[in-house]
């Protein structure tokens, strides 16, 4: 256990020396994984942000049971008792009348509705559901078209879902992106590795004839792809917080015009950790196939 | 301690560097190696420890048939085996005792233990004074007692010289091999590779004549 121990500090020493002994090549190497790690995360955060402004609204959403005119009034009575039922958080009847007064004051339509001959309007339930996820209402509003009497049940979440497609496209296209810079990251931390393991051809020949197995010749190479991905995680943390910074005011500003208090979200600790973790993975992923490689290069197996 | 029954190398391309060899070594023997260049020294000494694997035959170590060690056994059976390379294969981005240090860093040996056990073997070789310096900077004989302090610190049973004294002058052979000669002394198993007729006379031990991949025993 110690000798394991005293084998895992060694290695990471000499990564950490070996980092230290080029730290342009490094810093480049975590700039480039900065900007390839910022892209993926950077839309998952405006996706996030734009999934909590939507989910912000006032905007409850409603079913709008609009009752057939000719429906007999025990149909209606069935209507009223099916929604007293726990799944519906609250429904309030409009009268036909109601509707065409409320239409007349709100849009400033007195004149129209002044001029018609009979309200064309029904009779309708305004419903707000218990649950209010995507599926849940759409399979409510079904289920109450359905109801004898009940002419036509509109979902008001319209442009709700809309919204909710285009995030959940967007979040498609995150992980996408995601897996697509992954393999990036990997090939550029490999990349760097390749080049380090070449620089040490001397050291793992002459290691390999005195004794090392190819474990602890791999180490320190993993732990600088680990390293070099955690810097490049790093890297693009700062890249975002600098992008959040630049947009704060002129989101701040617009949000202002629609008279809402928005404004953007920083990661939160698990967004973070991912951002810093998932590189470092990739980074030692990345080490780990170029080593081998290298190592088959320096002295291919007997 | 190693036993060599009818092992025949051969390279790819055809170059048949042994040709049924047949001989055995004994624990604590010394043993040179003579012949000329390409009659099999190196491939000799490279298939005890496994830097090679015989074509055919066996090549036994301790016990152990070396040919046929999986690939992740040999670094354990390289930790018992001392190389001296003629080329030495120090290493110049570290100080003399650093590149001594190597062989126990990698068995995982304590650090203040290992730069103690350094010392010591530094001691041994005369490169004590040394021990900060760049290998770089050193002679070629110094080179060459680096390498042999580098093979001695972990305290192998078995040490494989190549050609230990082939580009030093007179001089500079004879110390070396003089410590080779106290080691033999210490119960080592040494086997050396070398032109150097003086050194043999001067040592004695037994020798094994290579020629064209075929051994014959020497006066």
């Amino acid at each position: 256990m110690r000798t394991w121990l005293r084998h895992q500090l060694g290695a990471l020493q000499s990564a950490l020396t070996r980092l230290a002994a080029q730290p342009v090549a490094a810093l480049l190497t975590a700039l480039a994984m900065g900007v390839a790690i910022s892209l993926p995360a950077g839309l998952y955060l405006a996706l996030d942000n734009l999934g909590r402004l939507a989910g912000s609204l006032p905007a409850q959403p409603e079913i709008s049971l609009f009752l057939d005119p000719a429906a007999p009034p025990g149909a209606r009575q069935a209507i009223e008792a099916r929604l007293k039922r726990p799944d519906i958080a609250h429904a309030r009847l409009v009268g036909r009348d109601e509707a065409l007064a409320a239409l007349a004051a709100a849009q400033d339509l007195g004149d129209v509705v002044a001029g018609l001959p009979e309200n064309p309007l029904p009779d309708a339930w305004i419903v707000q559901p218990q649950d209010t996820s995507r599926a849940a209402l759409a399979r409510l509003a079904r289920a109450l078209g359905k109801l004898p009497g009940v002419s036509e049940a509109r979902l008001d979440s319209a442009w709700a879902e809309r919204l909710a497609a285009l995030i959940a496209i967007g979040h498609t296209v995150v992980w996408l992106l995601a897996a697509l810079f992954a393999v990036a990251l990997a090939a550029i931390a490999g990349n760097a590795i390749r080049a380090q393991v070449l620089a040490r051809r001397d050291e793992i020949q002459v290691s390999r004839l005195i004794g090392a197995t190819d474990r602890h010749i791999r180490r320190p190479f993993l732990y600088l792809g680990a390293i070099q991905g955690l810097l490049g995680g790093l890297a693009a943390a700062g890249v975002l917080s600098i992008a959040g910074w630049v947009l704060q005011e002129p989101v701040a500003r617009l949000a202002g015009l629609y008279g809402s208090t928005f404004h953007l979200a920083p990661p939160g600790l698990p967004e973070l950790a991912v951002v810093l973790g998932l590189p470092a993975v990739f980074g030692w992923l990345g080490a780990w196939t170029s080593v081998a490689r290298s190592l088959r290069q320096v002295e291919p197996p007997r | 301690m190693i036993q060599f029954s009818q092992v025949t190398k051969r390279y790819p391309g055809g170059h048949e560097a042994l040709a049924d060899v047949d001989l055995v070594i004994e624990k604590g023997e010394l043993v040179f190696l003579t012949g000329h260049s390409g009659a099999g020294k190196s491939t000799l000494l490279k298939l005890i420890a496994a830097i090679e694997r015989p074509t055919r035959g066996v090549v036994t170590v301790s016990g152990q048939n070396v040919g046929r060690l999986p690939q992740r056994a040999i670094p354990y059976l390289r930790r018992n085996i001392g190389l001296v390379f003629q080329d030495h294969k120090l290493l110049f981005d570290r100080n003399a005792i650093e590149n001594v240090v190597l062989p126990l860093d990698i068995a995982g040996v304590d650090r203040r233990e290992s730069l103690k056990r350094a010392r010591a073997v530094l001691d041994k070789v005369g490169l004590l004074a040394r021990e900060k310096a760049n290998p770089i900077s050193l002679s070629g004989g110094e080179q060459q007692r680096l390498c042999i302090a580098r093979a001695l610190v972990s305290r192998p049973a078995l040490l494989l010289a190549d050609e230990p004294t082939g580009n030093l002058d007179a001089g500079y052979a004879a110390d070396i091999m003089a410590m080779f000669r106290d080691f033999h002394q210490v119960g080592t198993t040494l086997v050396i590779a070398t032109h150097d007729e003086r050194a043999i006379t001067a040592l004695g031990g037994r020798t094994l004549h290579l020629d064209h991949g075929r051994v014959g025993e020497a006066a």
